[in-house]
């Protein structure tokens, strides 16, 4: 056996894996961000359709609604296997990033839209110039959380036939007979990527950071 | 309560309708009917035919390490696509997800150690069978019982890879006649995992195909072979999606062709001699 | 007489049963520095904020000079732009410079092109005393100099009438001196100011006109001398008396440095009424 090619076949599932992430991270980012101040700022109906969109799509596991995209509705759209993962699991983050935007819009106090509309701005410029650049820096830290469920829940697209990391230790492993190295280099390899951009995040949030006197 | 109920459903609406999701028919009524155009014809003009397997089931089909796919069943495959004049284009899928790919048109067929299943066959149909085999009851080294019969594993720890044919078999003939206890059957994803806790341990014995179980004996050592029979397991064939007519007479005389010719069992010799 | 900058007719706040204040009816002319007292919870802030529509009042009216800006589709964005308000919180933006803050409405509301903008911000900073902390996060300023740097924001603006609720409120005494300071100076650069404060210093030094608000009402309105020294009410003695009595304890205990830096906000109600 020769483990360089060993690891290298493995290795080669990354691509997938940082691709899907790549599609669902900031989809879910724009449409959780949509959804949150609508949730926040809009009428009554907007806000309990919000919440029950929230409340849905966290309930349903990303498989679920995954073999769903991909099977039950390929007469509506043919995606292939990649596109119908990355959009499954950009939907249900954006639930779940809604939530944060939503928690990290109520943490910014709303005292900071009174002071921008006295001094004239409107609801919408107050939002984009005031509580937005204020909310996307308090969410950075729960988003570090959400990229290592992504990049973990990525691994997913296996179930349809997307060459990732876990199927190709699967997949070695079976030719091989050697399960546990290659289980070892997928979760090596799962480890180091949200390790990476758990510390991407932090150095941005850092980079970010509003100075206060201690 | 009331209002809560409303809205639900309103969600559920505007969810379907957000996912392009029409009311539809159930699952097993959505496979082509048997006046559409036969797969043959687009097989044909596109020159390539679309086969999926999971290929983590060795020696039918597997992969080697650089990727190329592997095993009695990918070569078998590889003379059928020679002998339409087709290429061949692989799709390696998770062995549950495989039925369901050739229901909806993802792949133009699959070849993955089936067997012919009358639940199976509602929602695909089968080619003629190409190769038949045996299940085997595995146990690994220190396994100190004896069992003569398949009805002796009922006071032992089973294990089996779910939704297999063998599934079925314990399900249907063990389970449900009460001989053998849900809890003391194990149902794996995959035969490697199935593997792994035999040789931990926390199953006595595995009950699976008889070929793969002869090469999981040649990895692992102590695992042992202690009976052999014709139970779930009959012929293999290759799904085909339902109704297809003029494909299965197609892959048939393939299948045929490759009987008489000996190749099959050339290929055999090669995948599954000790 | 000329036209009051601001005239309040018959202004009513309810929120549920609760009756904010009702039938209110206030003037301010051009340049006058009216200031507000009374006890808390009587609907003083929230006639600040129905003034420039952060809130709208439940009944009657408001004029901004010939306009009424509680008309039917009456332009709130514009009418605030003409109304500057000041928060007992400051509530500065807290992800920008102090700059940035004053900066803000006049490229986004003004639509100033930068440079003019920047100019400007800086100008109102200097007439703030806070040139030199232009380029610092409100996290990196005093509670008074976030204060004045609010002061500057609103006046970038160049508003017709200044809103200040509770300036001093939340700030530490040693602090209060400072925001003043800036709010005496620009009572007497001729600003038109309503002010509502506890700071009865302030009120006796710069007011022109005092109005005394209980309940939802205004009790009193007069000069500065006439409240202090002859409130035609019992009710007006008592509140400046027990406010007198809060402020000089608070003043004492917080030692003499307090009291210094402080305005000498004793009023001489205490000995004179």
């Amino acid at each position: 056996m020769d483990v360089a090619n060993f690891i290298k076949y493995i290795l080669q599932g990354t691509v997938y894996t940082l691709g899907v992430t790549a599609v669902a991270l900031p989809s879910g980012l724009i449409l959780g961000t949509l959804f949150a101040l609508l949730a926040v700022y809009g009428g009554k109906t907007l806000k309990q359709v919000m919440s029950l969109y929230s409340t849905v799509m966290r309930g349903i596991p990303p498989i679920v609604l995954l073999l769903i995209l991909y099977f039950v509705m390929s007469g509506e759209i043919n995606l292939s296997p990649f596109w119908a993962g990355s959009i499954s699991l950009g939907i249900i983050s954006s639930a779940y990033q809604m939530e944060i935007v939503r928690g990290a819009i109520l943490s910014v106090s709303a005292g900071q839209m009174m002071a921008a509309r006295a001094i004239g701005l409107t609801r919408m410029q107050a939002i984009i110039n005031i509580i937005l650049p204020q909310t996307l820096r308090n969410a950075i830290a729960p988003w570090s959380n959400e990229a290592a469920i992504i990049i973990k829940d990525s691994s997913l697209v296996y179930a349809l036939g997307v060459p990732e990391i876990l199927r190709r230790a699967q997949l070695i492993g079976a030719s091989s007979g050697s399960y546990l190295p290659a289980y070892l280099t997928a979760a090596l390899i799962y480890f180091a990527l949200v390790f990476a951009s758990g510390r991407l995040l932090g150095l941005l949030e850092k980079k970010l950071e509003i100075p206060a006197n201690p | 309560m009331k209002k809560g109920l409303i809205l639900l459903v309103l969600v559920i609406l505007i969810t379907g309708s957000l996912l392009g999701c029409q009311p539809e028919a159930p699952l097993e009524q959505t496979s082509n009917p048997p006046s559409s155009p036969s797969k043959l014809d687009s097989i044909n003009t596109a020159g390539k035919i679309m086969v999926g397997t999971s290929a983590d089931y060795p020696p039918y089909e597997s992969v080697d390490e650089s990727g190329k796919y592997i095993g009695f069943d990918i070569e078998l495959m590889a003379a059928i696509a020679e002998g339409m004049g087709v290429k061949l284009e692989w799709v390696d899928m998770p062995f549950d997800s495989l039925i369901a790919a050739v229901q909806e048109n993802k792949i133009d067929l699959s070849i993955s150690c089936f067997n012919y299943s009358e639940e199976r066959d509602q929602q695909v149909d089968f080619s003629e069978a190409y190769y038949t085999s045996k299940d085997a009851f595995l146990v690994a080294k220190g396994f100190s019982g004896t069992i003569a019969k398949p009805e002796d594993v009922v006071t032992l720890k089973v294990g089996v890879q779910s939704g297999t044919v063998q599934d079925d078999w314990l399900t249907s003939n063990l389970i449900d006649t009460g001989l053998l206890k849900e809890e003391n059957l194990s149902r794996y994803e995959r035969v490697d995992q199935a593997a792994l806790d035999l040789q931990a341990g926390r199953v006595d014995v595995l009950m699976l195909d008889e070929v793969p179980a002869k090469n999981l004996v040649s990895q692992y050592e102590g695992f042992n072979i202690v009976l052999s029979a014709e139970l779930s397991t009959g012929p293999l064939n290759i799904v085909l999606p339902d109704g297809d007519v003029a494909l299965k007479a197609e892959i048939d005389k393939q299948i045929k062709a490759l009987q008489d010719s000996g190749k099959i069992e050339e290929l055999a010799q090669k995948y599954f001699s000790e | 007489m000329p036209q009051p900058i601001l005239t309040i007719k018959k202004l009513t706040k309810i929120y549920g049963n609760n009756v904010i204040f009702r039938d209110i009816d206030l003037t301010v002319a051009e340049g006058d520095t009216i200031v507000i007292i009374g006890p808390s919870g009587t609907g003083k802030s929230t006639l600040l904020r129905c003034i420039n529509l952060l809130t709208h009042p439940d009944g009657g009216e408001i004029w901004l000079d010939a306009d009424e800006i509680t008309a039917k589709g009456a332009n709130e964005d514009l009418v605030r732009q003409h109304i500057g308000m000041v928060f007992q919180n400051f509530l500065l933006f807290n992800h920008l410079t102090a700059l940035d803050n004053v900066k803000l409405g006049l490229t986004k509301v003004k639509h100033m092109n930068d440079k003019a903008a920047e100019a400007k911000a800086f100008e109102e900073l200097k007439r703030v005393g806070l040139s030199d902390r232009a380029h610092h996060y409100p996290g990196q300023l005093s509670g008074g100099q976030q204060q004045r740097v609010a002061i500057a924001r609103a006046l970038a603006m160049d508003p017709r009438i200044m809103l200040f609720d509770e300036p001093t409120s939340a700030l530490d005494p040693e602090l209060i001196g400072e925001v003043l300071e800036v709010m005496r100076d620009l009572s007497k650069s001729g600003m038109t100011m309503l002010v509502v404060t506890h700071e009865m210093g302030f009120a006796r030094e710069v007011a022109d006109r005092i109005v005394f608000m209980e309940k939802g009402n205004i009790v009193e309105e007069g000069s500065p001398d006439d409240l202090f020294y002859r409130p035609k009410f019992e009710r007006t003695r008592e509140f400046l008396w027990k406010i007198t009595e809060l402020y000089g304890k608070k003043e004492n205990a917080d030692g003499p440095s307090a009291a210094e830096d402080t305005e000498s906000n004793q009023p001489a109600a205490e000995e004179n009424a």
